[in-house]
């Protein structure tokens, strides 16, 4: 992988989407996100790297609240979403992921029709008026997630018949139909083949033109692939944030150093 | 080294350690394998050859119930008898007793057996009408109230026999028992025979014996199924109407909603329990609470169900609540990903899919309800219940009884003849279980989702 051409890449910052200062996360007793201080940037793909257990998915969860769900996850510190705290008392978390949609590591289609699976989301939020929007944003959103040309003719087929990449595609039209301002993805391609896997990046790529994305990955090359800015978690810690192009050549951190080049991981 | 396998290759000898030899181990391991499929086959014999044995037994005593013996002779509607006012008044007629239908029965009986010319010697005028069913002037008597018309004209009847005449058709009696048997005399029977040989006395299907109320012991031809029927079918109506709402609420509740703390964790356990407690112990509960404190009225199909809804709630909470565990949390994650709030997640994904289990689970306690019998033997519900519970809505609070309570009621009766009903009403309750069975299997497939 020629990961050299990413320092030739143009980086546009139109200011911070999301502002996380001091962030803690603790599962019980275990600490498992320690003083985490992150800009995720709007219009820019921010890759999350990092070992197993590092705590990256965590902090990616904490962006939209998904680990309210785990009753014994704690979150304190606070997560800005354009100046505004995610966890204020006030904020309902329901209404926080219309605008913070999610991608998952497994593609997790509902066993519902192609079409049900990206109206669901508009739907619950009654953002269209009638049939005929909806269909609309239907067809923008499997549009959007270049997945309109393969099932056009069968938007009636179940969800689930689909295959992995193409689920995985589904998944995030789904997530873009509510028209999020952020959208987060967990390792969206573990379970996809490469080819699936260079769909996807291509998506996530022409995606970065309308919202913020934020993508938590193993790979390190996906990461100098798709991404602008990357972030290295070890063990909890924010290691290094940067440029993309600057984190895999130039390291600051002997961590992060020894990481990319493999000896730790 | 190649040229030192050209001699010893031509005879295969065994080395050690050679895989085209079991090894001791491997050995020991293959019998213990082929010993624990004998057990295995055996235990799977053993059950079905007991449950062979049970369905033989009870389908040989009990498919008999099935048919009754009956005479079929013309019988006049004697006006003189029936409508001594004459103006076919129905509340005229009612005031004539069942003693009046008996005489134009037994009048009709005579004269059909000398019309036809069959010899009654040795029997006397009341052993000729003793052969006729007690019930059998009571039915007349319905028959002619609910069509007063038919009055003055001569019928087909089809008339009830003695259950000894019954149980001569179908083996029961013979005429050695019936030397000793007080009840039927070997003359009686052979006149049954004869009656047999002109066509007169005949067995069609029984259809009173699921239509009919239950009989005094004297007479157990007439003996049905009737409030039974009705009972168990509303007490499986409430137990549907007050069990799967509470039950899948309850399970949604504590699955997703509740926190997990101390108090769920003695709810689980509490509910896990409240399953395996004998269910006398439940008729003990229903008669203290329901007859005693609310006073409910006993022996109703409404207190029945509503203590055995008390029974089958945790098997139907704990039943939905593994469905429900079972969706797999992706799809929680999936909605809760594109902003559904909790309850959308729980009624639009979670709950379609927990579907097939909710269904089998509820069908499944259902038919333990049906087989229920221990509660309602407390609550009363093994009382002789003659008259059918009403078909309104207060019909739930009268007096009824069930499948299973019957044939435990009919198998504690002296005569042979109810041990054949009693037989036949398991058959009838079997037939039901196996098709809510058969209905849950079907639901399953129906519902289950690909994944």
């Amino acid at each position: 992988m020629n990961d050299m051409r990413t320092m030739e890449r143009i980086v546009s910052t139109e200011g911070n989407k999301i502002t996380a200062r001091n962030v803690q996360v603790y599962y019980g007793t275990s600490h498992a996100i320690k003083d985490v201080d992150v800009d995720i940037l709007d219009k820019t793909v921010t890759a999350f790297i990092g070992p197993s257990g590092c705590g990256k998915s965590t902090f990616l969860r904490c962006l939209n609240r998904m680990n309210d769900t785990i009753s014994v996850c704690k979150v304190t510190g606070n997560i800005l979403l354009e100046g505004e705290n995610i966890y204020d008392s006030r904020v309902d978390p329901v209404q926080l992921r219309a605008k913070v949609g999610m991608v998952f590591q497994k593609p997790n289609p509902f066993p519902k029709s192609i079409y049900e699976n990206v109206a669901y989301g508009p739907r619950i939020h009654g953002l269209t008026r009638n049939k005929a929007e909806l269909d609309a944003v239907v067809e923008s959103s499997l549009k959007k997630a270049a997945l309109w040309k393969e099932v056009k003719d069968r938007l009636a087929a179940p969800g689930t018949g689909l295959s992995g990449g193409q689920q995985q595609r589904l998944c995030i039209a789904r997530a873009i139909a509510t028209a999020p301002e952020v959208l987060l993805m967990d390792e969206p391609c573990s379970a996809l083949d490469p080819i699936a896997t260079a769909q996807v990046e291509e998506l996530i790529d022409d995606l970065r033109s309308q919202f913020a994305v934020v993508i938590v990955t193993h790979s390190m090359q996906q990461a100098a692939r798709v991404s602008q800015r990357t972030a290295f978690f070890h063990l909890g810690n924010l290691v290094e944030y940067g440029e993309t192009g600057q984190i895999f050549t130039n390291p600051k951190d002997p961590r992060t150093e020894s990481y990319i080049s493999g000896r730790i991981g | 080294m190649t040229d030192m396998s050209a001699g010893s290759a031509a005879i295969p000898r065994a080395k050690k350690n050679s895989i085209l030899v079991a090894s001791d181990n491997m050995r020991r391991r293959n019998a213990a394998e082929a010993r624990f499929k004998i057990y295995g086959l055996a235990a799977i014999a053993v059950s079905m050859v007991t449950l062979a044995f049970m369905l033989v037994t009870i389908l040989n005593d009990g498919l008999s119930s099935f048919k009754q013996a009956r005479y079929s002779f013309p019988v006049s509607l004697t006006a003189a008898v029936l409508d001594p006012s004459g103006d076919r008044n129905r509340d005229e007629m009612a005031k004539v007793t069942t003693v009046g239908y008996a005489k134009v029965l037994i009048a009709a009986f005579k004269a059909e057996i000398e019309a036809r010319g069959i010899s009654t010697e040795g029997l006397s005028d009341k052993d000729v009408s003793d052969m006729v069913s007690k019930d059998a002037p009571g039915e007349l008597r319905a028959t002619v109230l609910a069509n007063p018309a038919l009055v003055g004209t001569s019928i087909d009847g089809s008339i009830l026999a003695i259950g000894r005449v019954d149980g001569f058709i179908k083996g029961r009696v013979t005429m050695e028992t019936a030397v000793r048997d007080g009840n039927v005399s070997p003359e009686q029977l052979q006149l049954a025979e004869r009656l047999i040989e002109a066509g007169i006395l005949t067995s069609p299907f029984n259809w009173d014996f699921i239509t009919n109320s239950d009989a005094s012991d004297q007479r157990p031809e007439a003996a049905g199924l009737g409030v039974a029927l009705i009972g168990s079918a509303y007490m499986m109506l409430i137990v549907l109407i007050t069990c799967v709402p509470v039950g899948v609420a309850a399970s949604i509740y504590l699955e997703e909603f509740a926190p997990k703390n101390r108090w769920t964790d003695l709810i689980e356990v509490n509910i896990s329990n409240l399953a395996a407690v004998p269910s006398i112990v439940f008729g003990i509960l229903g008669l203290a609470v329901f007859i005693n404190f609310m006073g409910l009225p006993q022996s109703s199909s409404l207190v029945g169900a509503l203590v055995i809804s008390l029974m089958t709630l945790p098997t139907i909470i704990i039943a939905t609540r593994s469905a429900i565990r079972a969706v797999p949390p992706s799809i929680r994650d999936a909605a809760l990903g594109v902003g559904a709030s909790k309850m959308q997640m729980v009624f639009h994904h979670v709950l379609p899919l927990a579907m097939p289990g909710i269904l089998t689970g509820t069908i499944l306690g259902l038919a333990t309800a049906l087989g229920e019998t221990a509660p309602l033997l407390l609550i009363g519900m093994v009382a002789f219940v003659d008259e059918y519970p009403s078909a309104s809505l207060g019909g739930i609070l009268d007096p009824a009884t069930a499948l299973p309570v019957q044939v435990y009621g009919w198998a504690q009766r002296a005569d042979p003849a109810f041990i054949e009903r009693s037989n036949g009403a398991i058959i009838i309750l079997l037939i039901f279980l196996v098709i809510m069975n058969v209905a849950a299997i079907l639901l399953r497939r129906r519902f289950e989702r690909r994944w």
